[in-house]
């Protein structure tokens, strides 16, 4: 009996739907494929125009991708940094508030990757949970934006750079997308080719093993901070830069989008799982949803409703989650039976 | 997980037993007994230094601005001790409620508009509660999203508009209703803490509460049904909320979706300055209390002296993270 199983499963796996089956085992982004095909059935069935007017998908998924890469760094290692939005606000201020634009792009870059190293000090250093320190610094750091801008939005000076960096580079490619495609490009190399990013899944799936098999943790949770922080100042750049001027509110909306693509996207809260790739699907299918919502004339309480459920739905339909309550279905039925008996 | 909140447990006993044979170790005891001091300090430097905190029209105004604030925070207690950080979906939660409360009392009466909060309050506790609970799933992830959904049904559906009560009536009446310079929303604050203070530490659900934060496993195998217990506290977040939307509507007149913006933050701050532990297990009801009172005096300070929104949102961010630091550091001292 045993015998025969063990022969079918080996004969299956030598034939090209075991490998198939096997590949799609190991991989996390089934939720975000699912939730994308879903989507873009029913977009292009009700409102094929988000695919005609394809830049503006394209900006938005770069606006929502481009935060939640840097997140995916974190997510990856078992930590969230809720300070992005923040982050992305006060940085596009900073940039704003320096005349030369590209001394402006280095200020901001690199208050990014303080807040980072701030973060990261916290949570590897002092050791708080990074939910409640990046938590107070997105309360400081949007404080911090209320303070440099005087509470108003502040005017680009070089406002022709601003208009040049709108313009389509090549193709239809705006420089958003492009960045947005670099940076999806150099992320994915770092975590599945760079051995420092491969650390990365170590950190997150057991820290105390990683530390005993010599990683660096404390280094590598820097890193991921780093990686964020830098990320979303970039975005607060790109915005500013799009916008020619820097909003102290910026990054609201993106905050709930971004989350929601990096979760759905199959990156596992607790560490250890998850893919760039995974995020990429997950960015698209919040970016198409959003246009999409947005052409159909519907008005933003309603779309942030949408949005909302699609993160409590990505948050529960997790793997982990979804055991947890059959167990304590489980357990509830057994119970049953034994007080029956 | 289960190793790590195990290690806690230890970290928390030994803390407890070295510390009477460590006197001398500052953090520890700072993390316990601070919040006392600070908290004198401010009131006694306020009312020395501040021009007009210690006239009477002003400590009526913090009692009133801090009622609510208190109300939400001695709820979320519960949640924090438990173990899962916080609900940040109290913001949403206030409003709905004194929506709710105001633009349902103007048509049907208070009686029917007080049952449709708690409607919208069970809903909340529900929703939270059995994703935390049950799917196991990151509470401040489900309660940002639910945030999101709440208030955008209640925008949705208010379309955005400011809700009035009416010039005279219970409402108003209890809303501006003072015993000596104690307005009642301040009264319903110390009744509400003392009936969840009784719960927490006197009743069965309030141990397991207790339990669940210091160890979750350990409290599973002990044959309890740990969904049970996360969603009870959620519920106990979401009725104090809701009491605490009624406050804000009677006490303004006014209700509006955006109404309550940054009460999550400062419920949060209030607790963990009170010392209450954001690791969970450790805190109490009382300590809340003593919190919001040290948040809602620098709070009335900073707005005293003219200071702007920007640098107060800064310095409650700071004070959060530095009372979490100290919290954090004393518990390695602890076990060292």
């Amino acid at each position: 009996m045993s015998q025969t199983q063990s022969l079918k499963l080996g004969s299956s796996d030598t034939s090209f739907l075991g490998r198939a089956r096997l590949v799609v085992a190991r991989r996390t982004e089934g939720r975000g494929v699912a939730l994308l095909a879903i989507i873009l059935v029913v977009v292009s069935l009700t409102q094929p125009l988000v695919f005609t007017a394809y830049p503006v998908s394209l900006g938005r998924i770069a606006l929502i991708g481009l935060v939640a890469l840097g997140l995916t760094a974190v997510i990856l290692m078992g930590e969230l940094d809720l300070s992005v939005a923040s982050t992305l606000a006060v940085s596009g201020v900073v940039m704003a508030l320096i005349p030369d634009v590209w001394l402006g792009i280095l200020a901001a870059l690199a208050m990014g990757l303080v807040i980072g190293v701030i973060n990261a000090f916290f949570v590897a250093v002092v050791g708080i949970n990074s939910f409640i320190a990046t938590l107070g610094m997105l309360f400081a750091l949007r404080g911090l934006a209320y303070i440099l801008s005087d509470e108003t939005p502040v005017r680009l000076t070089d406002t022709d750079a601003g208009i040049a960096f709108g313009q389509a580079l090549i193709g239809p490619l705006t420089p958003r997308v492009l960045i947005f495609v670099l940076a999806f490009l150099a992320l994915q190399i770092f975590v599945s080719r760079v051995k420092a990013g491969r650390e990365f899944f170590a950190v997150g799936g057991n820290r105390q093993a990683a530390y005993d098999a010599g990683i660096p943790v404390k280094r590598r949770i820097f890193t991921g901070f780093m990686i964020s922080g830098f990320v979303a100042s970039l975005a607060g750049v790109i915005n500013t830069l799009e916008r020619t001027a820097a909003d102290p509110r910026a990054g609201l909306t993106v905050l709930l989008a971004s989350f929601a693509a990096a979760i759905i996207g199959g990156n596992y809260l607790k560490g250890g799982r998850g893919s760039i790739v995974g995020t990429l699907i997950g960015a698209t299918a919040l970016g198409v949803l959003q246009v999409a919502l947005t052409l159909s004339g519907i008005q933003v309480p309603v779309q942030e409703i949408f949005i909302g459920l699609i993160l409590l739905l990505a948050v529960t339909t997790d793997p982990a989650s979804l055991r947890a309550v059959l167990g304590s279905i489980r357990s509830v039925r057994q119970g049953r039976s034994k007080s029956r008996a | 997980m289960a190793k790590e909140t195990l290690t806690e447990v230890i970290t928390v006993a030994q803390g407890d037993e070295q510390q009477p044979s460590k006197p001398r170790s500052v953090l520890p005891w700072m993390a316990e007994n601070g919040i006392f001091i600070f908290t004198a300090l401010l009131i006694l430097g306020a009312a020395v230094f501040v021009d007009g905190f210690a006239s009477l029209v002003n400590i009526t105004d913090v009692f009133h601005r801090a009622a609510p604030i208190g109300i939400v925070a001695v709820g979320m207690t519960f949640v924090v001790i438990s173990g899962n950080y916080l609900d940040l979906s109290v913001v949403a939660q206030v409003a709905t409620s004194a929506v709710i409360f105001l633009a349902v009392s103007n048509v049907y009466g208070v009686p029917i508009a007080m049952l449709a909060a708690l409607l919208a309050a069970i809903a909340y506790a529900l929703v939270n509660g059995i994703a935390v609970g049950y799917f196991k799933a990151n509470a401040v992830i489900v309660t940002l999203s639910t945030t999101y959904i709440g208030i955008g049904v209640l925008r949705y559906f208010s379309g955005g508009s400011i809700f009035f009560g009416p010039e005279d009536g219970p409402i108003r009446a209890f809303g501006t209703a003072k015993l000596g310079p104690v307005p009642y929303s301040a009264l319903v604050l110390i009744l509400v803490t003392l009936i969840l203070a009784f719960v927490l530490s006197r009743t069965n659900f309030g141990f397991l509460v207790r339990s669940f934060g210091v160890n979750e496993s350990a409290t599973r195998l002990g044959g309890v049904n740990t969904g049970y217990v996360i969603v009870g506290a959620f519920f106990v977040t979401a009725l104090a909320a809701m009491v605490a939307g009624w406050v804000l509507a009677a006490f303004s007149n006014t209700a509006v979706s955006s109404m309550s913006t940054g009460y999550d933050f400062q419920a949060l701050a209030a607790i963990i300055v009170g010392g209450t532990s954001v690791f969970g297990g450790k805190g109490s009801v009382l300590r809340t209390l003593l919190g919001v009172v040290f948040v809602s005096v620098l709070t009335n300070i900073l707005v005293l002296s003219n200071i702007t929104f920007g640098y107060q949102q800064v310095a409650l961010g700071i004070l959060i993270v530095v009372a979490v630091t100290i919290d954090a550091l004393s518990r390695k001292v602890g076990t060292r």
